[in-house]
């Protein structure tokens, strides 16, 4: 005979959501921190509040799992921040008796912390970290940009701290030719570069003032920023001994002053590779402290000897890197796209950005401004990139275009026609790269043309996979007057078009069910790894069709979700013909319209 | 009692016994120790000698000293001792701990290593080694949300986006918008602060109150007077219960029953031929259910996607869109109007993603 359910005898543990969840005070009064250490550790050890099925204590309340608090009760940094605590209070007891010299002392020998074993915590390998990058970029691309202000406790030393780790992030991705896809947003450009195997997305803000509104708390903002410095920090140097490149770069003071650090740190690379070239010759068997510091001081001098102007020097260093970094299809191409284009930046475009894209892609660009490697009077410039409604004095070797065609023509991966972004045009439109157009179903006109350029890119340079470099301007110009006059071309292209696009569909499909199974794997993370097993026979089973074999086949969640799949694909639909439906009618409008003015004018 | 030594007495003799020559000898003894010693120190200037400390304020000093030398028993009972080894806060099994020791030193050899070639001044280390692999066991990384952490606004969203995904953007925001408007309009008024009409005493109040609640108490007590009455007229004593009376009961009792069981096989019969339509009735019911959980499912799905589940005091309110106005596409960067608010942007993503529960909006006006 079992005990009535209702009764619980004095002093056992509680069952069901009462006691696998406690409040936030309740937390606290478990780990004995305050407030805002509790909340500095839940930020760190990556410990978020949950939604039990019933809340217990109420609905307004914030709910932890018991768990994870006793997964921060077992962490070593709790004992520090305990630790700092208490040292704090004795700073602040020293200078309420006005002891100046004992407060500064004690300043002075304040115990700190480290996150490292917290980083390898929680990012046990090195995908992890990158996989979770995303949030971290972003905050510090922002961070980067705020001014410092006393009153939020934002200190100048982090914002050039989260300077430095942009540029030193940037100089990689563009020294490895590892960015895919740039879209110039109201909020910002967004970035999204593919490092071993990982597609991460961030949105660096445009170079304007930034408002620190009054809802935001910052505190809370501070201590994320913390943790992703350290993490860029880490991630960083991983990246930068892949490269064997030494990690904490040691730049130009000159460049430095000057706010050319990106342009600076690729000097630096190049330097770096040099040496690490002669140093096997040097560095005998032992090396001591001394001579690190002087190849240190050598690394340095390379740098200045570096001649400042010369053009090839950053090309140099992309054929360089070639023979030692494995590269994929993808980075290969990404490299070649602006090579032998020689681009020279304004002073009124947006020259972080670009400093940043153009070198990704293989180009060479210079800026207007002291440090830059060559200037505007150069007559080896291909392009110069402008922003203002009429260019006076004009150089006829080179085209002035706006700023939008590169980042077009590196989220088509074409050279585009340069005539719709001359100076003083209204561009075409800047397409999102982010978009999946098959997916969505609807077109935009100008996708639609960019696409056909694709394609008649690809059939000139597939016969000539070998003399691509030399060709490169020619299929360009050619590619200008087939842009001009489309007429033969395109019709021959037309028809390898619709081949492609047969395929494409069959391909979608496929792509579509793998979404499906994908999705309905998120469903269920921690039983990933075995739908990773099974994702084969999944994808058979979806590849029947949606009929009710393969549903009956499925779990009821997996039925449903399924279901719901489709409805949101029916819903696109109905969205593209919405879409198409507007279009039509613009376009009627506009037609009666220019009717009516005709009729007017008659 | 005895006889008074005399004093005085003339002769050399006298002299001698009553002059004392103490100072001298201590003169004596003084300046040899003086020139032992090297030099007296009083002929040697004050300022020499003594000199005003400014650098501390002394009777403080000594305050906190007296106090530094005396050590309370409770003090040094609690003063670690070397031999005695720390009780630690939590007890573990020993084979984890020595596991972890283990993988400790391990740690630290792999630290070690890479330190000593690469970079001793930066403190920096391959956290994860030189393959980007670790072998330290994890923890099971947390349900991170499903939405992304950095999230791609849609086309019509671009510094210079094309007509028709501008106009849906656009759409959108509107849409957003006007919903926050008809909210405000059609949903229930505030209870409002002031209303209209005469202020009224306290002690009229009261008056007040007093006359309304008397007519009830009145009412009340006439009812219950005559409750009372009729409990008083009901005969109190139970009748007695004839064989008759028994028996009728039980032959209506049989009847019943009979008729009850009658029904019931008809009942039956009945069902029997209609159980084509029971079995349709049955799946029909099923079917309801099933799509009742399926939107049940979606639902909670495009709930998830659109915003994090309530996690404390307050509701989530995502960020309006940022779209640009139609006279404010210039189709030039340099002039683009661009998002100042990047800062509450990622704010409300952090809550958006759950990884912190929404606040209260504070702002200052």
């Amino acid at each position: 005979m079992g005990k009535p359910k209702h009764y619980r005898p004095p002093g056992k543990k509680k069952e069901g959501n009462a006691a696998r969840y406690v409040t936030r005070s309740q937390a606290i009064k478990i780990l004995q921190v305050s407030l805002s250490d509790f909340r500095k550790l839940c930020i760190h050890k990556g410990v978020f509040p949950r939604e039990p099925k019933k809340k217990v204590k109420g609905n307004h309340h914030t709910y932890y799992h018991l768990k994870d608090v006793m997964y921060i009760l077992h962490d070593p940094l709790l004992e520090k921040f305990r630790e700092i605590r208490a040292y704090q209070k004795k700073i602040k007891k020293a200078k309420a008796k006005k002891n100046d010299e004992l407060a500064r002392l004690l300043l002075s020998r304040a115990p700190s912390y480290k996150l490292d074993m917290v980083i390898r915590d929680r990012y046990p390998t090195f995908v992890d970290a990158l996989r979770d990058l995303d949030d971290p970029l972003t905050m510090i691309h922002l961070f980067a940009m705020l001014p410092a202000i006393d009153r939020l406790k934002i200190e100048a030393k982090r914002i050039h701290n989260c300077r430095r780790l942009c540029h030193e992030w940037q100089a990689y991705i563009s020294r490895t030719h590892k960015l895919r896809k740039v879209f110039v947003a109201v909020k910002g450009v967004y970035y999204q570069a593919e490092v071993d195997g990982q597609k991460i997305t961030w949105l660096a803000p445009h170079a304007r003032q930034q408002v620190l509104t009054d809802d935001v708390d910052f505190n809370v903002m501070l201590t994320f920023l913390e943790f992703y410095e350290a993490l860029l920090g880490f991630v960083n140097f991983q990246l930068y001994h892949s490269i064997n490149v030494k990690y904490p770069p040691i730049l130009d003071p000159r460049l430095e002053a000057l706010a050319a650090d990106l342009y600076a740190l690729s000097r630096y690379f190049d330097a770096n590779y040099r040496a690490s070239v002669r140093e096997p010759q040097v560095a005998g068997s032992s090396r001591s402290e001394q001579e690190l510091e002087e190849s240190d001081l050598r690394l340095a001098q390379l740098q200045h000897q570096l001649p400042a102007n010369e053009p090839g020097a950053l090309m140099h260093l992309v054929q360089d890197a070639a023979s030692e970094i494995e590269e994929d299809e993808a980075t290969r191409e990404c490299k070649k796209l602006f090579q032998n284009k020689k681009i020279f930046l304004s002073r009124e475009v947006p020259r972080e950005s670009l400093l940043f894209v153009i070198p990704a892609f293989g180009g060479i660009v210079s800026w207007e401004g002291d440090g830059a490697p060559y200037a505007e009077a150069d007559d080896s410039i291909t392009h110069q990139i402008v922003d203002r409604p009429t260019q006076g004095h004009v150089y006829l070797s080179r085209e002035y275009i706006q700023p939008q065609w590169v980042y077009d023509c590196v989220n088509a991966r074409i050279i585009l026609p340069t005539e719709p972004y001359t100076v003083g045009r209204d561009p075409p439109p800047h397409l999102s790269p982010f978009v999946d157009d098959e997916a969505e179903g609807y077109i935009p006109d100008y996708a639609k043309t960019i696409k056909q350029l694709q394609a008649a890119a690809k059939r000139d340079v597939q016969p000539l996979p070998g003399t691509e470099n030399d060709d490169l301007d020619n299929s360009e110009n050619m590619l200008a007057e087939g842009y001009i006059s489309r007429t033969k071309a395109m019709e021959a292209a037309e028809k390898k078009q619709q081949m492609m696009l047969l395929e494409k569909q069959y391909h979608d499909d496929l792509k579509m069910e793998l979404q499906v199974v994908s999705s309905i794997n998120k469903q269920s993370p921690a039983k990933d790894m075995e739908s990773k097993e099974e994702s084969l026979p999944d994808v058979e089973q979806s590849a029947i069709g949606t009929e009710d074999p393969s549903r009956l086949m499925m779990s009821r969640k997996k039925r449903g979700l399924a279901i719901a799949i489709e409805m949101s694909k029916q819903r696109k639909k109905d969205h593209v013909e919405k879409l198409k439906e507007r279009k039509r009618n613009i376009e009627a409008a506009q037609k009666s319209e220019k009717k009516h003015k005709k009729a007017q004018l008659y | 009692m005895g006889k008074k030594v005399k004093t005085s007495r003339k002769g050399k003799k006298a002299w001698r016994a009553n002059i004392s020559m103490e100072d001298i000898h201590d003169y004596f003894e003084k300046s040899t120790k003086d020139a032992l010693s090297g030099g007296s120190l009083a002929s040697v200037p004050t300022e020499s000698l003594f000199f005003i400390d400014k650098s501390k304020d002394l009777s403080v000093k000594r305050k906190i000293e007296k106090k530094r030398e005396k050590v309370l028993r409770v003090d040094s009972v609690l003063k670690k001792n070397p031999f005695v080894e720390a009780v630690p806060s939590s007890k573990q099994k020993d084979s984890k701990k020595k596991k972890k020791e283990a993988l400790k030193a391990k740690d630290v050899v792999v630290q070690d290593v890479p330190k000593d070639d690469s970079t001793p001044d930066s403190g920096m280390v391959p956290l994860w080694g030189n393959q980007g692999q670790q072998s330290g066991k994890a923890r099971q990384a947390c349900k991170q949300s499903i939405i992304p952490a950095v999230e791609v606004e849609p086309p019509g969203c671009s510094y210079n986006p094309s007509f028709e995904s501008h106009q849906d953007s656009l759409a959108q925001a509107v849409a957003e918008e006007m919903q926050k408007v008809y909210k405000n309009e059609l949903g229930p008024q505030p209870v409002p602060l002031t209303v209209m009409g005469e202020v009224i005493d306290e002690d009229d109040k009261y008056f007040m109150e007093a006359d309304d609640g008397s007519d009830d108490e009145m009412n009340e007590e006439n009812l219950s007077e005559k409750e009372d009455t009729l409990t008083e007229k009901r005969p109190s004593k139970t009748r007695r219960v004839t064989r008759v009376e028994l028996n009728k009961r039980a032959r209506r009792k049989e009847l019943q029953r009979k008729e009850a069981e009658a029904k019931r096989a008809k009942e039956l019969s009945e069902d029997i031929d209609t159980l084509p339509d029971i079995l349709q009735e049955i799946a029909k019911e099923d079917e309801e259910k099933q799509k009742k959980h399926l939107r049940r499912v979606i639902a909670k799905q495009e709930r998830l996607k659109a915003c994090p589940p309530r996690l404390g005091k307050y509701k989530f309110q995502p960020a309006p869109p940022q779209v640009l106005l139609s006279e404010e596409l210039t189709g030039s960067l340099r002039k683009l109007k661009g998002c100042a608010t990047l800062a509450r942007d990622r704010f409300k993503s952090l809550e958006k993603r759950g990884l912190i529960p929404p606040s209260a909006k504070t702002g200052r006006k």
